[in-house]
């Protein structure tokens, strides 16, 4: 059965689950949340579902994942273990950590960005303070791994660690941080909107130095104009 | 006038564009698909759209908003909206000078940039403190500057960014050294930023 | 901070009615002054900083408010009465840029290609074709008309890429409205505003809300199609140098495709409006 994905376009949390879904592939079956203006996380509707009020929420085979790591290791399970990692106890341990540091992320970053974005209550500053230790960890072990040839965070493939970090991070600047002091996270960025099958979410821009100018994709009709005017 | 580094050759491959800032001047730095690095003032004259945001296709830096075509001249060559318009030759980007040499990308000087001696990157990272605490945790706050970090031999190349941000872009002898290097330049920022707190 | 005159006079967005509520204060802030903003007995009202009351209308979901004495009605949107039609507020949007900066990036097609990538536009049908704009000195709104536009995914429920044709119009400075081919009732328009609500000249408020016919889609669906939207232009806007709307030519290059942009920036500087505008070229 199809996944039923509790969805709203604009929280990172959401679009970590879509994004992996599209990068591998999978059907999901979308509901919008009103999640602002409407503040349906705080109906009785929903907190029936998710007792936390929190999205994303994935309904599968009868149970109801509320957490975001968790809703991608189920899809990476069920579709393709390799976003997994390795199985080896140390490559299990990495990928733990790299979820839980986007827990953290989530915490500090995701945590600001309704407050830029959206005047929700509450300070962004010690967010973006803490965000900005996460950050230059993050930059500093993407350099590491460049070091040994490595694009992702788990090597030289990608991962649902990759894709858990991405978004919060992708994000900073709705939060008013520049990445530009971020070397290695803006080319581990331009790797992961480089994936087949990336999609963008708002705040994100899609790739587009991936495609030709529109001009140079008909090259063959415009060398065949060129013929006719010759 | 003097060359400033705004960062690690490494960390532009053909094909990407970048935002930096020198002493507040926003650049938008960028490498063509044939490898020459450009930088020019982080300003699109259509609508002042940061150009560090566009995109790179080939040899042109495309901005984000309009999609308007920059040439490796900064002249403005195409504009989408508008086909089979030539721009006019006024329409350009502000082009600033910029090298590539010794594993870094410099801007704003005039003859040769510096040599650099160590020829591995190690990375770049940026320094929330005022100049007088950077100089106090790594010896200058701008310039080269060539030091021994815990023993292992390491360059230094110092951009100023605003008057409390400072980027350090560090190269060594030995690829063994980088970690133990990365690990104590974040520690000397810890020193830097606990100074000036 | 002194406010011109005809700043002050200009009717602005200070919340959605939602938002204001019996028995307690809804704090905003209008042009860099704080507003308190109350309901009694359903009827909105509004006082500035030195608890002087402020006119005050209600409509079109929102609570406008007129920081000095107001020098003429609020303009009408006749389509808001029009029976069939479905009211959506998406929400209010905090934007570091300039309310006019705002503005002008609503009245704008030629960019839908590069930040509406797949949605509103796409390459390569990047062309603006010539369209009719005037300065309506009866009305003293801006009207761009004759627009038409390839659109790969017009509205949610556009099916497929549409030749879509576009009438923009400026009813105040900080308001711009859009009719759009309505997908479902080709005779009418679906109209779609922004409201910019001016914080201070360098941060705002935007309430994008909208008036359809369409019995069909979700109501979350539809709010999440216009934040989708908004939120795609919301990284250019904080992005564009310098904050402030330059209204003096020379600083920006406009082409064809900016008549629009122009006839407004225009409109600004004869009336007088320089809050969030630039007026010596830096
Ligand atoms: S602002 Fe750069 S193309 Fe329009
Ligand atoms: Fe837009």
């Amino acid at each position: 059965m199809t996944p039923v994905l509790h969805d709203w376009v604009l929280d990172a949390g959401c679009y970590r689950v879509r994004l992996l879904a599209s990068l591998l592939g999978a059907d999901l079956d979308l509901r919008s949340v009103d999640v602002h203006p409407g503040d349906a996380l705080r109906s009785e509707a929903f907190l029936l579902l998710n007792p936390a009020g929190t999205l994303p929420v994935m309904e599968v085979d009868g149970s109801v994942l509320t957490d975001g790591p968790a809703c991608l290791t189920w899809l990476a399970a069920t579709h393709d273990a390799g976003w997994l990692g390795d199985p080896s106890p140390g490559g299990r341990a990495a990928l733990q950590h790299w979820l839980g540091v986007s827990h953290e992320l989530a915490a500090t970053l995701g945590a600001a960005r309704p407050m830029d974005m959206l005047g929700a209550s509450g300070d962004p500053r010690p967010l973006r303070l803490a965000g900005r230790g996460h950050l230059r960890r993050l930059d500093a072990a993407l350099a590491r791994g460049r070091w040994d040839g490595r694009a992702f965070l788990l090597g030289d493939r990608p991962t649902i660690a990759d894709v858990a970090c991405f978004p919060d991070v992708a994000l900073a600047g709705d939060c008013g941080m520049s990445l530009d002091p971020y070397p290695s996270i803006r080319l581990w960025m331009r790797a992961v909107r480089g994936l087949p099958g990336f999609v963008p979410m708002p705040g994100i821009h899609p790739l587009h130095e991936a495609s030709p100018f529109p001009e140079d994709a008909r090259g063959s009709g415009a060398d065949a104009a060129r013929g006719t005017a010759a | 006038m003097r060359w400033t580094a705004v960062m690690l050759a490494a960390d532009l491959p053909p094909g990407a564009a970048a935002g930096t800032t020198v002493d507040g001047t926003d650049l938008a730095v960028w490498r063509s698909a044939s490898g020459a690095v450009h930088a020019w003032t982080d300003r699109c004259p259509h609508r002042g759209m940061r150009l560090s945001h566009g995109f790179v296709r080939g040899e042109t830096l495309a901005c984000i908003y309009h999609g308007w075509r920059y040439g490796t001249d900064g002249a403005c060559r195409h504009i989408p909206a508008h086909p089979s318009l030539t721009p006019p030759k006024t329409i350009a980007a502000t082009d600033h000078a910029c090298r590539e040499a010794g594993g870094l990308i410099w801007v704003g000087g005039t003859g040769e940039p510096p040599v650099i001696e160590h020829p591995h990157p190690v990375r770049s990272l940026e320094v929330a403190a005022p100049p007088e605490a950077v100089a106090r945790a790594f010896g200058a706050a701008e310039g080269v500057r060539v030091l021994d970090l815990d023993g292992r031999a390491a360059t230094l190349a110092l951009q100023p960014v605003a008057s409390a941000a400072t980027r350090i872009h560090a190269l060594c002898a030995r690829p063994d050294d980088r970690l133990a290097l990365s690990r104590a330049l974040d520690a000397r920022r810890a020193r830097a930023e606990g100074d000036a707190a | 901070m002194t406010i011109a005159p005809a700043d002050r006079a200009a009717w602005y967005p200070a919340a959605p009615s939602s938002a204001v509520t019996e028995g307690h204060a809804t704090p905003t802030v209008l042009l860099g002054e704080g507003v308190a903003l109350f309901r009694t007995d359903g009827v909105a009202a509004a006082t500035g900083a030195d608890r002087r009351a402020l006119a005050v209308t209600e409509r079109y979901d929102h609570v406008w408010v007129c920081p000095g004495t107001p020098d003429r009605a609020l303009f009408a949107i006749p389509e808001a009465a029009m029976p069939g039609r479905r009211a959506v507020p998406c929400g209010s949007i905090h934007v570091r840029c300039s309310p006019l900066r705002a503005v002008e990036n609503f009245l704008d097609i030629a960019h839908f290609p590069f930040i509406h990538t797949g949605i509103l536009g796409e390459e390569p049908h990047t062309e603006v074709n010539r369209y009719d704009v005037r300065i309506d000195d009866d009305l003293d709104e801006v009207w761009a008309r004759n627009i038409t536009f390839h659109q790969p995914q017009a509205s949610v429920s556009a099916e497929g890429a549409l030749d879509v044709r576009y009438e923009y119009r400026v009813p105040a400075p900080t308001t711009a409205i859009l009719y759009k081919t309505c997908p479902a009732r080709p005779a009418e328009w679906d109209v779609i505003a922004i409201f910019v609500q001016p914080v201070s000249e360098e941060t705002c408020i935007a309430h994008p809300w909208m008036t359809m016919f369409d019995d069909a889609t979700p109501h979350a669906d539809m709010v999440a199609f216009q934040q989708t939207i908004f939120l795609q232009d919301r990284s250019i806007l904080e992005n564009q140098i310098p904050a402030r709307l330059p209204l003096d030519p020379g600083m920006e290059v406009p082409t064809q495709a900016d008549l629009t942009s122009i006839a407004y920036r225009r409109w600004l500087k004869r009336r007088g409006h320089a809050h969030g505008a630039q007026l010596v070229a830096a």
